[in-house]
């Protein structure tokens, strides 16, 4: 099929992805955000609610031009043999964004992105049954930049409308599917109820010297001419500052701030047997001034090739190998975060699922899932851990619910789950937690997951009972990983430790059965060294785990293809 | 096929219902830019990607050096390539896109980026061979500077690559084509053509006062707030200067820099019974200053916005089959679908393909007064700059003249280096988009005719038509949105126009009505020996084509033509009512909808 068309426009959501690669990094942020409760609680009349939300946004072109729509959407939309919406919310994020790549020492990319992102979500039914379901989820659209009062409520008007209509298709679909399975005899909420919330913070800009920071990627990546082994070294920045506005029909009327600074390095070489072997450390930090420096970040690009170069020389890791790996805190992190992190959201399952949530700990609840000695908490209102920024704290999540910690893991028992306005089995609310990418429906998300022990040791003595178990169990040695590659936690840099306490970097080894089981029966100790990974997902996220050490956790060769050599050798330099 | 109305959509933003031709159209030009998916940016800090002087350029001289390395390096190879080369295109556009009176977006941003097309075996069979012929090209961006040792380093990984996916490809097509049946067109796969070299100057940019024209784009899509039935109104400012430069083994060194502007208006409406109507106004010219004036465009603007509330109002075409009379851009894009793409020279041989066309070469296709040329060399017809003009194409041909039909007979394809049955050599057609192989593509498709009543004449003549038919009346299609054709076997071989301003003529003089929802379909070989006349002044139709070697620029060019029997359909529409609410700004019932469009009731 061919197809001739005159019309052109833009490709926006082809162009811009707010997907940030799953980077992570050691780092530190802060807003001062105060948060007060609207005047009159959940049951004060509406109108009151309204007013005291057009009083709270006055001054703010955007925040009065959405009241304005929805006001009006309130007070008017409805549809033939459909009811009238009983919710209705608008998100807009307002997203600044630079980003830049070099290569071999030039510059290949640099894009700065200004654009608003209106989120529309039409409630039809009550907070027990309603539409939010397929379509029925929401609609986006992007917003003026400027604030001309009926350019901005155009495109508010056209995406209300879309989103009232896809409500109402959705809540006959989902009332139709529902007919598959038995009635529910407790059935769980499709939305929790939540107090308005008034709070309308400064916004955030960007503060960065964008030309400079080209200087310091082409500056980075220059220095492979020093290291004729390393086969590709890249540099990329990518600086946001994401203004999120709501409102909502219960009166709620927020703004908050927020700001993202990651710096990434990514090399990769063969070695002399074809195996692929790479690095790709990352700084996120929320404050520009946390960011290496210049010279620190060249110090930093030659470090990550001396490891690449050595990876190149590491023996390859025995076939098979069961017992003692200690995980250094970069390394454990990963593993909070992904065995721990993803399995604490309390996201709902699908429709006619009667689980509690999606993930592993689904049927969890009020079990051990970890070693008595650990609690494993998340708190979004932690702005700073050790003078360092958390990039996952925030005041208010992107459903407008107040921050608050939640205790999930206690002393090795699952006690909560991270939870946003969908409720799920047994928890009925909001524990502030229901965030979202911009343009994209919130879910449940970690804010600032820390893991705190009752029993921690200093990083020596967890090394020396390393060394000791080897030795009482007559191996030659033990692991230590210091740090792993995503997806699929391989390890990066993984070092034999022998008896004698010297270390001997190995490469080609994946773990396997580095699972649940393994958290809840083989993790031994952990360290006093906690450390802040700052991570740039769908919306930055923070997790703080010290070192971990497992009683026995397998490590084997990696069944990967060794890719062929370079066909001919790499050009000769010309400077 | 490959190619649906909203393959544009991607990430987590979802647009539908109203938005969808926004997709549409946002599809055609992330296509057209596709070798810059995330394009927003600011240029301009970094090394200019445009040379001044060719001769001295390093970048040219990066791509040189690492060509003849690369060649003798890879010459000792087992399997060597017998071809290698390298475009490098750059870009620098910017896009400010108003609506109701506010800027939607700006974007400024350039891109760098460089294809390396190989080819191993022998012409006669490679490894880009019928199905593989995607294994011919490796691309990726370049660093924008003049850096050369990082332009070589990136090169040479390219280049390494391909080397890697081309030679195990060849293996499978010798051991594909041994195992098969013997293919009906046995030609080579790669023809013998004298190398090229042509460093074009690269001009100096022209003047572009962006916060004026954002100004003006404000302005122009503003004048829409009048309308409360425009539900969905943007005015599109594209400035783009391309720059591309190619090396081969084969000797070829081509530089060749493009300028192009084009103000994109697009409006929608809503008809009651959920029918979407459009209308789109381009304007194209190499610069700016080159585009219509803010009171002529704004003129356009009023025309379009009464067009849909005429539209709106319209009522819903009956399926008809009867004489027809098409506008010459309705006429133009006709062609292009009909037999524009059938020409195109792959199709005569890919065994998939329909090859309507293929045995017919020496026969009369289309009645003898017409005659049909494809000439990318021309700059402007009637005063309009034709969209699909350029000097070498993406193979490094240079652009030619061709006629492919001749007083009715079928005498020529449209050819890149992909010889046929009988047409061994390249004709400049092989285009593509950047990281795509080329085919043989349509550049400026101009219809002539010999049998022509002047324009003003051609209504009278439909009526007579319809008279001598003995039908109630007949259809005068004056403005399409485009159309789509497919051409394979597996399918019905069919295609389709998308016209959007249809009248019914009636016998009976009763004044013409407006009609809405008409698409014209049918099958190729019959439609186009039903032309009876054409008028006697040529049309232009500016798009983008889309097809397996991507989104590229054409014109089609055609006198309007009466046809003695035409097919229309009724089209497929959503069925989801317009907005509930009235538009900001027309809130207040008294000055509603109605209250805008009503003429006065009584004298």
């Amino acid at each position: 099929m061919r197809i001739l068309r005159t019309s052109t426009g833009l490709a926006l959501a082809t162009m811009l992805s707010f997907h940030l690669p799953c980077l992570r990094a050691g780092s530190v942020d802060s807003n001062d955000t105060s948060v007060r409760t609207a005047p009159g609680d959940s049951k004060a009349a509406p109108d009151a609610a309204m007013a005291a939300a057009h009083s709270a946004a006055k001054g703010d072109g955007l925040l009065e031009a959405l009241l304005t729509e929805l006001d009006r959407s309130k007070a008017q939309l409805k549809m033939d043999q459909v009811q009238a919406p009983y919710f209705i919310e608008y998100r807009v994020n307002e997203v600044e964004d630079f980003s830049a790549e070099a290569a071999f020492g030039a510059l290949r990319e640099n894009q700065h992105v200004y654009v608003r992102v209106l989120r529309v979500v039409v409630r039809i039914g009550d907070y027990k049954q309603d539409s939010y379901f397929g379509r029925g989820q929401g609609e986006s659209s992007y917003l003026p930049l400027d604030d001309d009062p009926i350019a901005l409520r155009h495109q508010i008007w056209l995406a209300t409308d879309e989103a009232y209509k896809a409500a109402g298709q959705a809540l006959a679909e989902k009332q139709a599917a529902l007919k598959q399975f038995s009635a529910d005899p407790n059935p769980v909420d499709d939305f929790a109820k939540a107090p308005p919330l008034i709070a309308v913070e400064p916004t955030v800009a960007l503060k960065v010297d964008e030309f400079a920071w080209e200087k310091t990627l082409e500056d980075a990546t220059a220095i492979y001419k020093n290291y004729p082994d390393v086969q590709s070294l890249t540099a990329s920045a990518r600086f946001t500052a994401d203004n999120e506005y709501l409102v909502n029909s219960e009166g709620t009327v927020t703004r908050s701030g927020k700001t993202t600074y990651l710096v990434s390095l990514n090399s990769s070489a063969q070695a002399a047997d074809g195996m692929r072997l790479g690095r790709s450390p990352a700084y996120i930090v929320g404050r520009n001034e946390e960011l290496p420096s210049h010279d620190a970040l060249l110090g930093d690009a030659k470090k990550m090739l001396d490891t690449v170069v050595a990876l190149r020389q590491a023996p390859i890791v025995e076939e098979e190998y069961r017992g003692p790996v200690l995980f250094a805190a970069d390394a454990a992190n990963d593993i909070v975060s992904s065995l721990i992190g993803q399995n604490v959201l309390g996201q709902k399952p699908q429709l006619g699922r009667p689980n509690r949530t999606t993930g592993a700990f689904a049927t969890s609840y009020k079990t051990r899932v970890l070693p008595t000695f650990l609690t494993v908490v998340d708190d979004p209102t932690l702005k700073d851990f050790q003078g360092k920024s958390l990039v996952g704290s925030y005041a208010v999540d992107s459903e407008a619910v107040k921050a608050q910690p939640v205790n999930v893991i206690e002393n090795g028992v699952l006690t909560n789950y991270l939870a946003g306005r969908q409720p799920i089995r047994d928890f009925p609310n909001s524990n502030g937690h229901g965030r979202g990418a911009p343009g994209s429906s919130p879910g449940p998300s970690v804010g600032v997951l820390l893991v705190k022990s009752s029993e921690s040791q200093s990083l020596a003595d967890l090394k020396k009972k390393v060394i000791q178990m080897v030795t009482d169990q007559g191996k030659p040695y033990g692991y230590r990983v210091d740090t792993l590659g995503q997806p699929g936690n391989t390890p990066r840099l993984l070092y034999r430790v022998y008896a004698d306490g010297h270390e001997e970097l190995v490469r080609g080894a994946v773990f396997s059965e580095l699972d649940l089981r393994a958290l809840r029966s083989d993790l031994l100790a952990v360290g006093n060294d906690p450390l802040v990974s700052n991570r740039a997902g769908r919306t930055p996220t923070t997790v703080i785990s010290p070192s971990l050490l497992f009683g026995e956790l397998e490590v084997k060769r990696a069944d990967t293809s060794k890719d062929k050599l370079p066909d001919y050798p790499a050009p000769p330099l010309k400077k | 096929m490959k190619i649906s109305e909203t393959s544009g959509t991607c990430g987590n933003l979802r647009f539908r219902g109203l938005q969808v031709v926004r997709v549409a159209a946002s599809w055609v030009l992330a296509a057209q830019l596709a070798f810059v998916p995330f394009a927003y940016g600011t240029a301009g800090k970094s090394d200019s990607p445009m040379p001044a002087a060719p001769a001295s350029d390093p970048v040219l001289k990066a791509m040189q050096g690492e060509l003849a390395r690369a060649s003798s390096e890879l010459g000792k190879a087992e399997q060597p390539p017998y071809y290698l080369s390298y475009t490098v295109y750059d870009q620098e556009f910017t896009v400010l896109v108003g609506a109701y009176g506010s800027l939607l977006h700006t974007t400024a941003a350039q891109h760098r980026q460089a294809d390396v097309t190989m080819r191993v075996g022998t012409p006669e069979l490679d490894n880009t061979h019928g199905q593989s012929r995607g294994s011919g090209i490796t691309s990726g961006p370049l660093p924008f500077g003049n850096d050369q040792d990082a332009i070589a380093r990136i090169l040479w990984e390219l280049t390494d690559r391909e080397f890697k996916r081309a030679v195990p490809t060849l293996l499978n097509v010798r051991t594909n084509t041994a195992v098969r049946a013997e293919e009906e067109d046995k030609s080579p796969d790669f023809s013998k053509e004298k190398p090229q070299t042509h460093l074009g100057e690269v001009p100096p940019p022209a003047l572009f006062d962006r916060s004026a024209w954002e100004g003006e784009i404000k302005r122009l899509s503003a004048a829409f707030r009048k309308y409360p039935d425009v539900y969905f109104a943007t005015v599109v400012l594209q400035v783009q200067r391309s720059n591309s430069r190619m090396v081969s083994s084969e000797g070829s060194s081509i530089v060749s820099p493009t300028a192009s502007t084009r103000l994109v208006m697009e409006a929608q409406t809503r008809a009651d019974d959920g029918m979407d109507l459009l209308r789109v106004e381009t304007f194209q010219a190499p610069s700016a200053g080159g585009l219509p004036g803010e009171t002529d465009l704004s003129a356009k603007i009023e025309k379009m916005a009464s067009d849909l509330n005429a539209l709106r109002k319209a009522p819903v075409a009956e399926p008809y089959d009867g004489p027809a009379l098409l506008s010459g851009r309705a006429a133009a894009v006709f062609f292009h679908e009909v037999l524009g793409h059938r020409l195109e020279g792959h199709r005569q041989r890919d065994e998939e393909e329909g090859q309507t066309f293929t045995k017919k070469v020496g026969q009369e296709v289309l009645p003898k007064f017409l005659s049909v040329i494809d000439d990318p060399t021309m700059h402007e017809i009637a005063g309009v700059k034709l969209a699909g003009t350029y000097d070498f194409d993406n193979e490094g041909e240079p652009a030619q003249r061709v006629n492919v039909i001749e007083n009715g007979v079928l005498k020529n394809f449209l050819l890149s280096r992909m010889p046929i049955k009988d047409f061994g050599n390249s004709n400049g057609h092989g285009r593509s988009q950047p990281g795509l192989m080329p085919t043989g593509r349509q550049g400026n498709l101009i219809v002539t005719s010999s049998q022509t009543v002047p324009d003003s004449q051609l209504r009278q003549k439909l009526i007579d038509e319809v008279k001598k038919q003995n039908k109630p009346y007949g259809l005068y299609f004056d403005d399409i949105q485009g159309g789509f054709t497919l051409t394979g076997r597996s399918l019905p071989q069919a295609f389709q126009v998308l016209p959007v301003i249809v009248y019914k003529v009636y016998a009976d003089g009763r004044p013409d009505e407006l009609v809405r929802g008409v698409d014209i379909v049918g099958t190729p070989l019959a439609a186009l020996t039903r032309i009876l006349l054409t008028g006697d002044q040529p049309h232009v139709f500016n798009g983008v084509c889309g097809a397996e070697s991507g989104q590229v620029p054409v014109a089609a060019v055609a006198p309007s033509m009466l046809f003695s029997e035409m097919e229309v359909q009724k089209r497929a529409h959503e069925h989801e009512r317009p907005p509930l609410l009235p538009p900001p700004g027309f809130e207040d019932t008294s000055v509603g909808k109605d209250a805008q469009a009503k003429p006065e009731g009584k004298p």
